[in-house]
Parts: structure tokens; C-alpha cells; sequence
């Protein structure tokens, strides 16, 4: 199996050299440039430095007092933060459905986008403007693809229920938005009609990229159809898909708005997921230092997996 | 740069390869298009009509009374202004120092695998964590409410996404072009804006897509920041899903609206976009 | 120009050069007013002598006003007549004339966006501005934040608010957490004894917590039963249901009769008509409402008397077997209905009872519906079929309704107060309620005996006065501390309900979830907070207006 970062005789890697010889500026000019690694990132790391100080510092000190609206003062109470958000069954479970429904978006949106960039790779007519539609969810903001689909699928009067009923020859009365499973189902869709097209288009570019001559060697092999796919596209594919993949599962872990729009963590708590969790507690209902707490414990878990995956990207990337 | 699959395949293979093709595309536009048709109708359809059995598949007599609604009796017009600048701006911050300090990690590899990182960890705290001392931060700054104020925000939140699809992209360069430039006698600021920035335009501007659109559609922050004056789309369009009453003709014209400009990027990137992405290889 | 115009100049060119810096208006905006201002300036006494006037005549070009011919602009122009001539002694005029001190002065009042914001910006802050020379700022905000957000800036020290349109059940909370301030000394200062008592008794002590008073209450939000007068005069039904039952068809009084009578009609008449619909969906409107006025209907109490939940009882049990035979009686999607959806049915003729807000009368009249630009459900089609009635059960909820607070850290204390007493004085009260756009209901004795409100449409003096009547067996929301806590409890049990679990299962999770917050917020504070609440009027069944013996009856 080829590398997919080819090594070429032309480095990639390793500091550039010092320039060779002065043609302008003076004495500032030459300052930049030796300390330009620096400098560089220096803008970037002081915005971040900047907004990221105190918020991190103040979240870290509510973690260990109380910080309760409706209980006064800001008492040092410890671990007991933690302690409530560990002991309270609705966080493990909005855990477990924010995972289970994370990865099921993320599976079904690898796969359609698979499907998706394999069909459009061939020039055709037309292939821009269906392009231009097909990415065309990805600019809507998640709150009013929530709110579309809420509209779509109620009851009685979203066209949903009526079109399957046609499509069907029966009448249909589902609750999509009150009932397990079409609840998850619901969110599902909806999530999947935003952001396919992402997958869509970071696998269609790294389709694109992969050298003709790897299939011309495959068709002299002897090599054709479902087999071209598995054993020559794929593994030139994966740097790509290992990135669309994580990019894509670090932001659906996030998953909110369609399950504030959608179904407000119902039926019952049936769809809560962490982050409407920790909003509905924190924000709603202002009781900050249990949502404060419950936010660290998932940072901390997600880093774990970050860390994870972000080393075998990078080493992707190095090797 | 399209690959090109070999031409010789038994035609009973090209037929139902095409068919396959063009069936998996057909449904999925299929599917695009029919919530999004749902939203558009309902932004032309009187309030008789919105809430109805069987459904209405086009109003009898269409009315552009929610855009006008929406856009000029309900700060649609100004929420729709605010976005776009705010949009616009913050993805033009974000390229910039993303593209300074992409291209510093790429070719130097500074502060190593820890301040990457440390730069990606930021988008994983949820925002409850930090809201209320973001909005502490931005009352005692004179921040809040305004659009400099999101803007700053924005740029902040979207810098993980643009320094990190742009570092995978300078990373992929050769390196031959810079070593020349430097040879020449550039310094290495003119070598980065000069020689690898053009390099890099497509990366950077699939960076940007994507910026801008994360920018575009954020509502979290946008409600808690702003107020009267710098409020943004999405805030205008959960402000027409009220408590006793809520305004689907207004709300879908909004949503409507919204696209316009989208659909107006998307046209003019796609085919950037599909380039830019290439961070497998760079081959001639 | 002379020293005034150019005091006046230059007070507009800051606000000018301060607006563009915040980014509220563009360069080009900026720079033609500018222009516009320069140039008003250089023509002598041009855009001035208007600024003179104001100190004499009022100018209400701003103000959209109704025909005087119309009911509502007859009722407007006794508004203004009493804010800027008699009766002198009215709350109204006391406040304008106290407020003309404050020329100047800028309020912020927040209201929930979208269609509450309508009225503020369209009649009552033009006017407020035109009578006393105030400026002001309507603050539009998603109902939770208008909880959430004042929270917040009172943690920022921002002063950013001056009135804060609450729920009276917040009162408890937000007065505990400092955000708003007591109103008793201006109360007393300015206003009217007479138009205090002018409230309805079930509103008149509403605001009151810990023997202060926290605001003044703003919107009768009574839910009431609404029933389609032809349906159930219709000799055939009549007959099926007498040999069906062996009684007459008639508007049900307990709630097994409501769903016996519900049933009959889906039977009967489906899928033309169905016998009810009721919003059920997840988030405000809010299950809490319809939760607690049949538990309460059904004897049912809160708390025992050591603050342990009392849901899993049989009150409890009882609402929710009846509120799933509801569902079952009810239009198909019932389950997924928020109020509009629920309303669109109910216009459409679908429904035969429904009970809800106040608006659902002004819409059944399709007088609600002039304004194609705010039209939010459809034109109706039961127009004069509608009948009013009490709440099965005998004890509708006062669902919500909103009350006018001073925020703490005002900067315009007694301004803000001023405007708060003269907007809800009987003749402005009386006005912002019948506006067609207004989501604001009558909470005045006056504006249920107002001759102009009973012009609106023929039936509105029977809804004046059965509203009046809810009221005196109306009971109110659980006015504590933790009330958005146990709310979303409440909510939370009736979905997982819908969705299938089973009742007593929910029940016991949602009483655990009681508990639990009570726990947290003190056994104590929190028993405390409840023996408060009880003596409240409206608390329970057996403590409403009506059985404290001060039930009011307009004809």
C-alpha cells in the first residue's frame, strides 16, 4: 500500500533555511525574521490567551464552590460539584445517548457521503450546480434545521406523517417527536440532512486527489469494479476519511441544537445529550456550579479521546 | 485533478454503474430538497394555510407579507446585515492569523505537539463552562452588544478550525518554491505571503468556507453577547418561536432569506472547495 | 444657530458619533445624518421649532393610533385624555405628570420577543414618549431568558434593565437573589388607592412576597374551557348521548365527565370533528399548567407537611389517567401540539373544546386576525360558535400570566416605576388589551365592565364577565422558589408519559425529582417559601377568591 503522503524528493519536513542574503529592510526587518516562528503565532496565541484566561480560571473556581442562583454565597464546597453530576443517573444516561447517537450520525453520514463522492467523482453535466445543492445545508444554522424538521414532522399537520401515508397506502401516525424510537430517528435525519454534505465534500476532494495512474495499474492487474473500491481507492482514502471522521464525531458529540429545536430532551429525558444537559441546568436554571462541574468531568473525558486520535492524525501527518 | 477511472468496463457495468451513480445522487438531492421546499412554501403561504390537513403543496394565493415582516417590522433586515459583516470579518481575522500561525507550525513545528493541541482543546469545553465569564469579560470590556465584540469572539472560536485544516495543508507544500524565494533574498514574511500563501489559496479558502459558515450559524453565543444592536440571524429566527404564539410565515422567510447568500458562497467556492480539500497529496 | 440649537446639535452629533462606534448604524447612515443635521441646523429654526412644541402639545404622530370612531379608538383616546387631563387623581395621569422630570432619561424594558414586543414598540413606548419626553428601549428576549439574562446582568452590575417583564412565579426566586427591588415606597408615593383595588382580587396580592410588593401584574393569563355552541346544541348528538349516557349533552363540570364527553363526540363525529386538543408538547406552553390545575381540581397538594413531594398520591395518579384519556379522545397528533397548533385546529373547526389563554376568545371572533402582517394562525371559522365556560374540575389555572418588576441596579428607578404604574393603569391596561396583536388579557375590573371591550364583538360581554368569573375560581402557579426546577419536572414526567412510560413510574420520578430539589435548596427555605405560598389566594382549591369569599361578578 502506497504512502499517501508520497515521498518525493522534495522535503516536507524540517525547518526551512536561513535566508541567504539581506535584500531590504534593516535592522527590525532582520528581528522579524529570526524570530518569526514566534511572531507568527504570537496573534493567534494572545486572542486565545486573552479570551480563554479568565473564563478558564473563573469556570476552574466555580468547579469547587457553590455558585447556585437560588442558594446564596459562594461557599467552598469541595468535590461536592462532582459529586452530584457523578451521582445523577440523567448525566450518565445523556452521556450514553449523546455517544450512542454520535456515532451513529457519524457512521451513517461517512457512509451516505461515501456514496455520495464515489457517484459525483465523474465529470458530468451538471455536476456543479448539484454540487451547490447538495452543500446547501451545511450554511443553515442548526437552530432552523431543528425548527424545519419540527415542522415537517409534526403531527397532525407536518406533511411527513401525510406523505407516508400516501407513499404507503396506509394511514401512518407516528410521533416523531414524542415517541421512542422515531424520536432518535428524528434527530438522526435531521442531523444526517445537515451534515452528509461535509463528508461529502471532504471525501469527494480526497477522491479527486488520488493519482490516475493507481487505477490504470489496477485495470492492467486485472483489477475492476467493487475490488478497484476496496483495495485501491480505500486505503488511498483513509488519511482523509480518519480526518473527515474525527472532525465530524468531535463536533456531533457537541449535538444541541437539533435536540433543543427538535425535542427538548423528550420524550421525558429520553434525548437529552450532554450538552443540553449541561445547558438545561446551567443556563436555564442557573445552576452553574454543577453545570460548570459536569462540563469539566466531559472535557476531561473527550481530551482522553482527543488525545487519542489527534496523535495518530498527526503521525498521519508526519509520517 | 479529477482522477480518471479507466475507461475499458463491460458496457453492462457502465450502464448499472451509471444507474447506481445517478439513483444514489437523484434520492439524496431528493432529500435535500423536499424540507427545505416545505420551509420556502411555508414562508409565501397565508397563515390559513401553515397549519392544515391534508398539507398545502402551494398556497392559492402566495404572499410576500412574512419577508416584509420579518425582514422590516421584526429586525430581520439588521440581523441579517449584522451576520453578514459579522461573518465576513471574523473569517477574515481567522484566515489571517490562522494562516500566521499554520504556517509557523507547519515549517517550524513551534511549541511542538503541545501547542496544537492546546490550540484544538479549545473548541471541546462546552460553552456553558464559559458563558457567564465570557459575558463578565465582555460587560467589564465594553464588548457586549456589540459587533466588534462577536467578532472578537468568533475569531477566537473559529481559530482551532482554520489553523487546523491550513497547517494540514502548508504541511503537504514542497518546500522547493520557499527555498528558492529565501535563496533569492526574501525575508520569511514576504517567502509566506508571496510564494506559500498563492500555494496554499485553495486550502485557505476551504478553511474559510468553513469558518464562515460556522460563524453563520452560531446562536449560542450570539444570544448571550448581544442585545439590541449586534444581534444575528439565527437569534432573530428563535425570537419568532414565542411562548403563546409563534410566527412559522415569518420564521421560514428568515430562513429563506439566510440561504440567499449561502447559496451565493456555496456557488461561487464549489469548486474551490472540492481542490482546496486535497490534503491527501499535492501531485502535478 | 443659537445656544439652545446647538446644545441640541450637539447632543444629537454625540449620539450620532456614539451609535456608529457601537456599530449600530453604517458610515453612509452616519454621515447622511450628518448631512441631514448640519444642514437643519444652517436653515434657521428648521427641525427646531418642533422640539419647542414639545413642552406644550403632545405629539401623537408617532403613535398609531385607531380611528376615534372604533371601540379601541374611543378607549384610546380616553387613555390619553387620562395621562394628560383627568381624572387627576387617576394612577395614570399622577405617573405622567410625575414622570415629565425625567424628560430625557432612557428606560429599558425587556419583553419576550417576536409578538409581546409588538405592543411596546408600537403603542405604548411612542406614547409613553410623546406624554412625558422619556426614551425608551424594548428588550426582546426568548422566554427562558427572560429569566436566565437579568440573572445575568445582575452578576455583571450592568444596570442594563430597568423594568423586567417576569412570570409571578419567578417573583420568589429573583426577589431572594436581589434582582429586583420592592416597589412599596413609590407605590405609596404615586399611586391610587382606587385603582389598586381596581385589580381583580386574584391579581391584587399576586406580587406580594415576604409582606412586600415585587410589581405590578400585567396580563390575566386564566385558562378557560371554550366549547362549540353547535355541536352541542345538535338535537341528534343531544339524543345519541341521552340513550348513550341517560343524561343530557352538556358542557362537562368534573373531568371524567370532559373526557366521557370528548370520547362521545370523536365517536360520533370523527374525523370531521374531534371532541378536544390540547398542547402537549415538550417546553412552554408547558404541561406543568394543565398538570397542576387537575391535580390541584383533583385534591391534590404539593408538599406534606415535611416539604416531601406528594405526587405519587392518588391525586396524582387520578390527572394523569384522566390526562391520557384526554389524549385518547383528542384529535390525532394531539401529543405533539403546542398552543398555535392547538389553536389552528380549534379555528379550523375541528375541535369541539378546547381550553387555553384568553387570546382563544379574541381569535374564535376572528378579531384577532385584522393584521395580515401578524396574522400567526388562521382566520376562523367558528365565528359566534363559540361559547365560554368554567374549567372542568371547576379550577382553571392562571397559567403564567407576566408581571412588570423593578430590576435592581436601575439607574432610573423611580422613572422606570412611573412608567410601570402608568402602563398598567385602568385606561392604558384597558387599551393594551384590546389591541387585536396584544397576547396581553384583562386583569381590571374596569375592563371587564368597559363598554367599549364589550363592543368588540357580540359575544365579548359574556367573555369579559366568565373571565372575571375563572378568576374567582382560578388558582395560580406554584409561586416558590425552584419553581423553573419543579416546572421542568413536571414537563419532563408528562413526555415520558406520552411517550409510553408508565404513569406511576413517572410520577415517582418526578416526586424523587422534587425531593431532590428541595433538598438543595433548603427543607427549610423551602417550607418557609411554601407556607407563604399557601396563604396566597389561588393557592389551592379550597383557597381561591371564590372560597375566601371575595368572588367578583360583572353582568
Amino acid at each position: 500500500m502506497l504512502d499517501p503522503i508520497s515521498v518525493t524528493d522534495l522535503a516536507t519536513s524540517g525547518p526551512l533555511p536561513p535566508p541567504a542574503r539581506w535584500k531590504g529592510g534593516g535592522a527590525v526587518s532582520a528581528w522579524v525574521d529570526q524570530h518569526f516562528k514566534w511572531l507568527m503565532v504570537a496573534p493567534a496565541v494572545l486572542l486565545i490567551l486573552a479570551l480563554s484566561i479568565y473564563p478558564l480560571l473563573f469556570s476552574l473556581w466555580v468547579n469547587f464552590v457553590n455558585y447556585d442562583f437560588e442558594i446564596p454565597g459562594h461557599d467552598f464546597v469541595g468535590l461536592q460539584n462532582f459529586r452530584q453530576m457523578v451521582n445523577d443517573p440523567l448525566a450518565w444516561s445523556s452521556l450514553l445517548t449523546t455517544i450512542l447517537l454520535s456515532l451513529a450520525v457519524v457512521a451513517i453520514e461517512f457512509l451516505l457521503g461515501l456514496g455520495l463522492a464515489l457517484a459525483m467523482v465523474r465529470m458530468f453535466r451538471g455536476r456543479g450546480i448539484i454540487l451547490s445543492i447538495l452543500i446547501i445545508p451545511l450554511f443553515i444554522s442548526p437552530v432552523i434545521v431543528g425548527q424545519s424538521w419540527a415542522l415537517f414532522l409534526q403531527r397532525p399537520f407536518g406533511p411527513a406523517d401525510y406523505l407516508l401515508s400516501q407513499l404507503l397506502g396506509h394511514p401512518v401516525n407516528i410521533s416523531w417527536v414524542g415517541e421512542v424510537p422515531w424520536v432518535y430517528i428524528a434527530i438522526v435525519i435531521a442531523d444526517v440532512w445537515q451534515w452528509t454534505p461535509f463528508m461529502f465534500v471532504v471525501l469527494l476532494a480526497g477522491l479527486a486527489a488520488i493519482p490516475a495512474h493507481l487505477y490504470e495499474a489496477a485495470e492492467l492487474d486485472g483489477i475492476s469494479g467493487l475490488r478497484v473500491l476496496f483495495y485501491v481507492t480505500l486505503p488511498q482514502l483513509a488519511p482523509i476519511i480518519f480526518l473527515a471522521v474525527t472532525f465530524r464525531l468531535l463536533d456531533a458529540v457537541k449535538l444541541f441544537d437539533v435536540i433543543f429545536m427538535l425535542t427538548g430532551g423528550g420524550p421525558g429525558t429520553a434525548t437529552y445529550t450532554t450538552s443540553f444537559y449541561l445547558y438545561q441546568i446551567g443556563f436555564q436554571q442557573f445552576h452553574l456550579s454543577a453545570a460548570t462541574a459536569g462540563s469539566w468531568l466531559f472535557l476531561i473525558l473527550l481530551s482522553v479521546v482527543i488525545m487519542v486520535l489527534v496523535r495518530r492524525l498527526l503521525r498521519a501527518e508526519n509520517a | 485533478m479529477a482522477a480518471r477511472i479507466p475507461a475499458a468496463k463491460p458496457s453492462r457495468w457502465r450502464a448499472r454503474g451509471d444507474l447506481a451513480r445517478f439513483t444514489v445522487i437523484g434520492l439524496f438531492i431528493l432529500f435535500v430538497l423536499v424540507p427545505l421546499y416545505w420551509v420556502v412554501i411555508t414562508s409565501i403561504k397565508p397563515s390559513n394555510d401553515y397549519l392544515t390537513v391534508p398539507p398545502v403543496w402551494f398556497p392559492a394565493e402566495p404572499t410576500i407579507v412574512h419577508y416584509t415582516a420579518a425582514l422590516f417590522s421584526y429586525r430581520g433586515l439588521q440581523g441579517l446585515v449584522n451576520s453578514l459583516i459579522i461573518a465576513s470579518v471574523s473569517t477574515v481575522l481567522s484566515a489571517i492569523l490562522g494562516t500566521m500561525m499554520a504556517y509557523s507550525l507547519a515549517r517550524f513545528n513551534t511549541g511542538g505537539q503541545h501547542l496544537a493541541f492546546w490550540v484544538l482543546s479549545q473548541r471541546f469545553l462546552p460553552p456553558v463552562a464559559i458563558i457567564l465569564p465570557i459575558f463578565l469579560l465582555f460587560r467589564s470590556w465594553g464588548l457586549y452588544d456589540t459587533r466588534f465584540g462577536l467578532i472578537i469572539a468568533y475569531t477566537f472560536m473559529t481559530l482551532p478550525i482554520s489553523v487546523w485544516m491550513m497547517y494540514a495543508y502548508f504541511r503537504q507544500l514542497p518546500r522547493s518554491l520557499e527555498e528558492a524565494a529565501l535563496v533569492d533574498g526574501l525575508s520569511r514574511w514576504q517567502t509566506m505571503w508571496m510564494v506559500a500563501v498563492p500555494l496554499a489559496a485553495p486550502g485557505i479558502a476551504a478553511a474559510s468556507v468553513f469558518v464562515f459558515i460556522a460563524v453563520w450559524t452560531e446562536f449560542f453565543f450570539a444570544l448571550v453577547l448581544t442585545s439590541r444592536h449586534a444581534f444575528t440571524l439565527p437569534t432573530v429566527f428563535r425570537a419568532f418561536l414565542g411562548f403563546q404564539g409563534a410566527q412559522y410565515g415569518e420564521a421560514c422567510a428568515l430562513a429563506t432569506t439566510s440561504l440567499v447568500p449561502s447559496i451565493i458562497l456555496g456557488m461561487l467556492v464549489q469548486r474551490h472547495l472540492v481542490r482546496g480539500l486535497t490534503l491527501g497529496a499535492l501531485r502535478g | 444657530m443659537n445656544e439652545r440649537e446647538r446644545r441640541d446639535f450637539d447632543a444629537g452629533l454625540r449620539e450620532e458619533v456614539d451609535c456608529w462606534l457601537r456599530g449600530d448604524t453604517s458610515r453612509r447612515t452616519f454621515l447622511t445624518r450628518l448631512v441631514l443635521m448640519g444642514g437643519a441646523a444652517m436653515v434657521p429654526g428648521f427641525g427646531y421649532t418642533a422640539g419647542n412644541a414639545w413642552a406644550d402639545v403632545v405629539d401623537l404622530s408617532k403613535v398609531g393610533l385607531a380611528d376615534k370612531s372604533t371601540p379601541l379608538g374611543q378607549a384610546q383616546d380616553a387613555a390619553v385624555k387620562a395621562s394628560t387631563e383627568a381624572p387627576t387623581e387617576g394612577s395614570a395621569y399622577r405617573a405622567v405628570q410625575a414622570a415629565q422630570k425625567y424628560k430625557g432619561a432612557t428606560i429599558n424594558m425587556t419583553y419576550e420577543a417576536g409578538l409581546q414586543a409588538l405592543e411596546p414598540k408600537n403603542f405604548s413606548g411612542p406614547l409613553w414618549q410623546a406624554l412625558t419626553g422619556m426614551n425608551y428601549n424594548v428588550v426582546e428576549l426568548p422566554h427562558p431568558d427572560q429569566y436566565s439574562k437579568p440573572i445575568a446582568e445582575h452578576i455583571a452590575n450592568s444596570g442594563a434593565y430597568d423594568i423586567l417583564d417576569i412570570e409571578p412565579a419567578w417573583i420568589p426566586a429573583l426577589a431572594n437573589g436581589g434582582v429586583i427591588v420592592p416597589i412599596d415606597d413609590y407605590v405609596s408615593k404615586y399611586m391610587n388607592q382606587a385603582d389598586l383595588d381596581d385589580y381583580h382580587p386574584l391579581y391584587k396580592s399576586i406580587t406580594l412576597y415576604k409582606g412586600k410588593r415585587w410589581g405590578v401584574f400585567d396580563d390575566g393569563d386564566m385558562f378557560s374551557l371554550y366549547y362549540r355552541k353547535d355541536i352541542f346544541g345538535d338535537p341528534k348528538l343531544q339524543a345519541a348521548y341521552q340513550a348513550k349516557f341517560g343524561k343530557a349533552l352538556e358542557v362537562p363540570k368534573t373531568w371524567d365527565e370532559y373526557s366521557q364527553v370528548a370520547q362521545f363526540i370523536t365517536d360520533q363525529l370523527a374525523p370531521n370533528v374531534y371532541g378536544s386538543a390540547h398542547f402537549r408538547k415538550f417546553g412552554s406552553p408547558g404541561n406543568q399548567f394543565s398538570f397542576l390545575q387537575q391535580f390541584r381540581a383533583n385534591g391534590g397538594k404539593f408538599f406534606d407537611a415535611d416539604m416531601k413531594a406528594q405526587l405519587t398520591g392518588p391525586a396524582g395518579v387520578t390527572t394523569l389517567e384522566q390526562m391520557i384519556a384526554q389524549n385518547k379522545a383528542s384529535i390525532p397528533g394531539n401529543n405533539d401540539l403546542d398552543a398555535v397548533a392547538q389553536w389552528a385546529a380549534w379555528l379550523q373547526g375541528k375541535v369541539a373544546m378546547i381550553f387555553s389563554w384568553p387570546p382563544t376568545g379574541r381569535i374564535s371572533s376572528n378579531y384577532a386576525q385584522r393584521d395580515k402582517a401578524i396574522n400567526f394562525i388562521p382566520q376562523s371559522t367558528i365565528v359566534d360558535k363559540v361559547g365560554y365556560a368554567t374549567m372542568p374540575g371547576d379550577n382553571g389555572e392562571m397559567a403564567s400570566g407576566y408581571v412588570k418588576a423593578l430590576a435592581a441596579g436601575s439607574n432610573n428607578e423611580e422613572a422606570a416605576y412611573l412608567y410601570m404604574q402608568w402602563n398598567t393603569a385602568p385606561p392604558l391596561s384597558l387599551v393594551r388589551t384590546m389591541l387585536p396583536y396584544t397576547l396581553r388579557d384583562p386583569y381590571r375590573l374596569s375592563t371587564y365592565k368597559s363598554s367599549e371591550y364589550r363592543a368588540l364583538w357580540p359575544s365579548a360581554n359574556e367573555y369579559l364577565s366568565h373571565l372575571c368569573d375563572a378568576a374567582n375560581t382560578g388558582v395560580v402557579d406554584m409561586i416558590m422558589p425552584g419553581w423553573q426546577d419543579y416546572a421542568l419536572s413536571l414537563d419532563r414526567m408528562c413526555t415520558a408519559v406520552w411517550g409510553g412510560q408508565d404513569p406511576k413510574a413517572a410520577l415517582a420520578t418526578a416526586a424523587a425529582e422534587w425531593d431532590s430539589t428541595t433538598q438543595r435548596l433548603g427543607v427549610d427555605v423551602q417550607k418557609a417559601a411554601y407556607e407563604q405560598f399557601q396563604k396566597l389566594p389561588g393557592s389551592y382549591a379550597d383557597h381561591t377568591i371564590d372560597k375566601l369569599g371575595q368572588s367578583v361578578h360583572v353582568e
